[in-house]
């Protein structure tokens, strides 16, 4: 059957016909074929419009529309709505953007925007004679989530996914859940201890019924996609190895970090006495008593060291570890309130205790810690100094004049660097960035999301965070997990490719190109042909071009289609 | 390079500056101080000086002298770390270091100590008044000798080895080239500020603060010329008699203000007040008063059965001659006078 379509050009209030004569643009396209109504706007978004658009649609019976006015990022969906509202699938929709691509960019060429402006109407209308509709794919998704890495944000995304009736199985390679919070002490701004913190959280887990809890379990075989995946874990216990096989609908990914280990001779490390990492320091800390002594000598004086490993002039770690300035400077407090005639020094490339862990800070300048700015240029040199320790650098506070102190012990403040074990980033193929964490879709609006449907990433194992980020990272994307599982069937967007059988003479090529591992290579009455799972494809097209029989379509931007559109603009 | 040295603060503090520990160094201070310029960059300098212990270079600059407390710099600390008190605490660390006999130092540290000197000169000359037998002609005849001689002997064994002092340490000792020319030259620049604070007048919304002081010291010296040099109590010249009132009421009236200001602590400047700050402004109020009493008695004729009043002016005198002039805060007055001239000095 014949389409019938109806066409609305925008003024965009002057931003368009301001350049762009849309009448001349209306009546060169009324006549179009199929075309049976046409009409300018001044605002096509604006309320009025979109209800004449649903009158329109309903009294004219039409079965395509065609919007003209600015990128579809900004109103796509708007006018995709507007259709369904009217009893239209929104697929015979078609979108046509003069106002960046004809108006915007030829402000000083009238004429040519206008021309330019009709062929990009007339090559929408080609689209929508093709279009169809279409349905959204429904697929089953299992109500269960694998969280893996019991750390604090590991365990607080479980017990939030279990209040909210999934099925959970927290999988931890240790033999015990609470990852780091085993050595972090006070944890700022509270004065709550990583063990307090942890005994709350595992105190929780006990009463979660949704719950499987499998410690001393790696994850070592996927399959499936969002809605259905399939993990294989490897259970070391005391009876030797066990395997068992999970059937999950997301995946929440919580792996956590590795505190940076110094290279030898960095700051004096492994080679002058009483150099020692944070994580060491609050070991050290944690088991003194009425006197801090380190390798028999007792302490009377300390430097800390910041940004080791982290902010690196000439390292690979350009990024900031975000946790390090507040639990250095904790550390030092906790060392005053144990030990108040202890001096510190703290050499910092500018403190960054942000938000309220600025209240230790000041507290810390209080109690006459004395801080040390230095510069990337003039990095602290520490040596051997009469049976204690010399630290000298430059000061940015002290108009760069070099400056030393005389400590009994240097503390390397070390940063975060990914978890070593890097298996499972290989084994889901989650992408990583320049520093070596996973990977968000988009830093801010899709924030714990991978590019690999259904499964989400929280805490560290995505960049330095706190232990408060941890949480909320965590809980964000519990909530984020739970909505692909807690309708029991996901609705995915049905433009994606497929393959034509008859012509395809498996070769490999798509399967190479497409990012999404969406292509797998079936048996069809004795011959190998390509196949696309439904649930995996994003529609992204790479595998179309690289096809040597062209035997893929991509759904809404088949071959016809777009041949049609170029037809129009090329004439 | 410099050593850092933690004790430095803690002695500092003793001079009052309890406050400095908590600068975050983001410089506001040095911003809002209309005296600070490129050259001579303060607060946060010397509050970096002092935080790191840096008494070498603390005690080799000039800058807690160029500053006259307007008190901006406390009012807009973000951090609250009062950096005018610590300016001040500087002044008064200074002062200890250039004294030779090391009293000052003690004197502002201890407030038991201040206290047992004050009294020691009290007795000193209630002794020295009965093994004169209270001889009201002797005993006022000696106090207008012992004024000249105080003068004279504070600024021959004190004041001066401490002016070349503080000269030793901020000219010589960091090796700053001055031509003699230079040192001739720049004498105006030291007359200037000595008599009339003409730097202070840089600080916002200092003038009446300025002219008030400006007063108090030609009041001040004026006194001193009037009772050591006319002999304003044994005069009989009607001109000697009256400028000797008009002054020491200008002293009283002024004291008072400022003693007002210390009590009522509404402006930074009066807020943190040591006992240095109190027994300069006290001792300068009781000397305005007593001595206006003193010849006012005399004038009345009734001096001779209040013998008391003369030995109460005299115990003041002492006491501010002895310990509060060489060793106490009046020595601002050289210091401030010489570091504008040794500043001057050392400006290309």
């Amino acid at each position: 059957m014949k389409k019938k379509l109806g066409i609305y050009i925008c003024a965009c209030g002057g931003n368009i016909s301001d350049y762009v004569d849309i009448e001349k643009v209306k009546d060169s396209i009324k006549d179009e074929d199929c075309v049976i109504l046409a009409k300018t706007t001044m605002f096509a978004c604006g309320d009025s419009n979109q209800n004449d658009m649903d009158t329109d649609i309903k009294e004219n019976n039409l079965s395509g529309i065609v919007v003209a006015s600015c990128s579809p990022k900004l109103h796509l969906s708007t006018f995709r709505a507007v259709s369904e509202r009217a009893g239209l699938n929104k697929y015979n929709y078609v979108h046509a953007n003069i106002r960046e691509q004809a108006s915007w960019a030829h402000s000083d060429d009238k004429t040519g925007a206008t021309e330019k402006a009709i062929l990009l109407v007339k090559a929408a209308i080609a689209k929508a004679r093709l279009a169809e509709s279409l349905e959204p794919i429904v697929i089953e998704s299992k109500r269960s989530v694998a969280v893996i890495g019991g750390g604090v944000a590991g365990l607080k995304a479980a017990i939030s996914l279990s209040r909210m009736q999934d099925e959970v199985f927290l999988i931890e390679r240790d033999s015990r859940v609470g990852g780091k919070l085993h050595e972090l002490d006070t944890i700022s701004p509270e004065q709550l201890t990583g063990k307090e913190l942890l005994n709350i959280l595992e105190e929780d887990i006990k009463n979660e019924k949704n719950i499987t809890l499998m410690t001393n379990s790696e994850v070592v075989g996927y399959s499936g996609n969002i809605g259905d995946f399939k993990l294989k874990v490897n259970i070391s216990g005391s009876q030797g190895q066990s395997q068992k096989d999970i059937n999950v609908g997301s995946i929440l990914v919580a792996t956590g970090f590795n505190s940076y280990t110094p290279a030898d001779g960095e700051f004096g490390y492994n080679q002058i006495k009483n150099v020692i990492t944070l994580p060491q320091f609050r070991k050290l800390l944690r088991n003194s008593n009425e006197k801090l002594i380190y390798n028999d000598k007792k302490i009377g004086s300390i430097a800390y060291i910041y940004c080791v490993g982290s902010r690196q002039a000439k390292g690979d770690n350009k990024y900031c570890s975000r946790y390090c300035c507040t639990a250095a400077v904790q550390a030092s407090l906790d060392v005053k309130h144990k030990y108040p005639e202890i001096q510190n020094y703290h050499f910092t490339k500018g403190v960054r205790t942000y938000g309220k862990q600025e209240l230790i800070y000041k507290e810390s300048n209080r109690v006459g810690d004395i801080y040390i700015q230095f510069l990337d240029k003039k990095p602290p040199v520490v040596t051997e100094y009469d049976g204690a320790i010399s630290i000298k650098a430059g000061d940015l506070l002290s108009e760069k004049k070099e400056i030393e102190a005389i400590a009994d012990l240097v503390v390397l403040i070390t940063g975060m660097v990914p978890d070593k074990d890097t298996s499972l980033g290989s084994l889901f193929k989650l992408p990583k960035g320049r520093d070596k964490f996973f990977n968000e879709i988009h830093m801010k609006l899709r924030p714990v999301e991978t590019v690999i449907d259904g499964i989400t990433i929280a805490g560290t194992c995505q960049g330095p965070k706190n232990v408060m980020e941890s949480v909320n990272s965590a809980m964000s994307a519990a909530a984020k997990s739970h909505s692909f599982v807690s309708k029991g069937e996901l609705e995915l967007e049905p433009i994606i490719a497929y393959v034509d059988k008859s012509s395809c003479n498996w070769c490999n090529a798509c399967s190479e190109a497409c990012p999404f591992n969406a292509v797998s290579m079936i048996d069809d009455g004795g011959k190998s042909v390509a196949t696309i799972n439904t649930s995996t494809c994003k529609g992204c097209g790479m595998c179309l071009p690289v096809c040597p029989s062209d035997s893929i379509e991509l759904i809404s931007f088949t071959n016809k289609e777009m041949e049609s559109m170029i037809d129009v603009l090329a004439k | 390079m410099s050593r850092i040295n933690p004790k430095f603060g803690k002695e500092l503090k003793k001079y009052g500056a309890t406050e400095f520990g908590s600068c975050y160094n983001c410089g506001t201070c040095t911003a809002v101080c209309s005296l600070s310029t490129g050259e001579d960059s303060f607060p946060r300098s010397m509050v970096r000086l002092s935080e790191t212990g840096n008494e070498e270079e603390i005690a080799a600059s000039l800058k807690p002298w160029l500053c006259y407390y307007c008190g901006e710099c406390s009012t807009n600390c973000p951090q609250t770390a009062n950096p005018g008190e610590l300016m001040m605490s500087l002044r008064r660390w200074l002062m200890a270091k250039y004294d030779w006999t090391g009293l000052s130092g003690y004197l502002y540290k201890s407030l038991t100590a201040t206290i047992i000197a004050m009294v020691l000169v009290a007795i000193g000359v209630v002794v020295f008044a009965a093994y004169e037998k209270f001889d009201m002609e002797v005993i006022m005849h000696s106090g207008h000798m012992f004024e000249m001689l105080a003068i004279a002997g504070v600024f021959a064994v004190i004041l001066i080895p401490n002016i070349a002092r503080m000269w030793y340490f901020t000219i010589i000792k960091p090796g700053k080239n001055v031509s003699f020319m230079k040192y001739i030259k720049s004498l105006g620049e030291f007359l200037i500020h000595m008599f009339t604070q003409k730097r202070a007048l840089g600080c916002d919304d200092n003038q009446k603060r300025w002219f008030e002081h400006f007063i108090l010291v030609i009041g001040y010296l004026t006194l001193l010329f009037t009772t050591v040099f006319l002999d304003w109590f044994g005069s009989e010249s009607i001109f000697v008699i009256v400028l000797g009132y008009v002054v020491s009421a200008v002293i009283f009236v002024v004291t008072f203000d400022f003693v007002l200001g210390r009590v009522k602590k509404n402006k930074e400047v009066s807020k943190h007040s040591q006992p240095s700050d109190w027994f300069f402004v006290i001792w300068l109020l009781l000397m305005g008063v007593t001595a206006f009493a003193v010849r006012l008695f005399i004038d009345l004729d009734i001096l001779e059965n209040n013998k008391w009043l003369y030995l109460f002016h005299l115990a003041v005198l002492a006491q501010w001659a002895l310990i509060i002039v060489p060793f106490g805060k009046w020595t601002h007055f050289l210091y401030r006078s010489f570091a504008m001239y040794f500043a001057k000095l050392t400006v290309v």
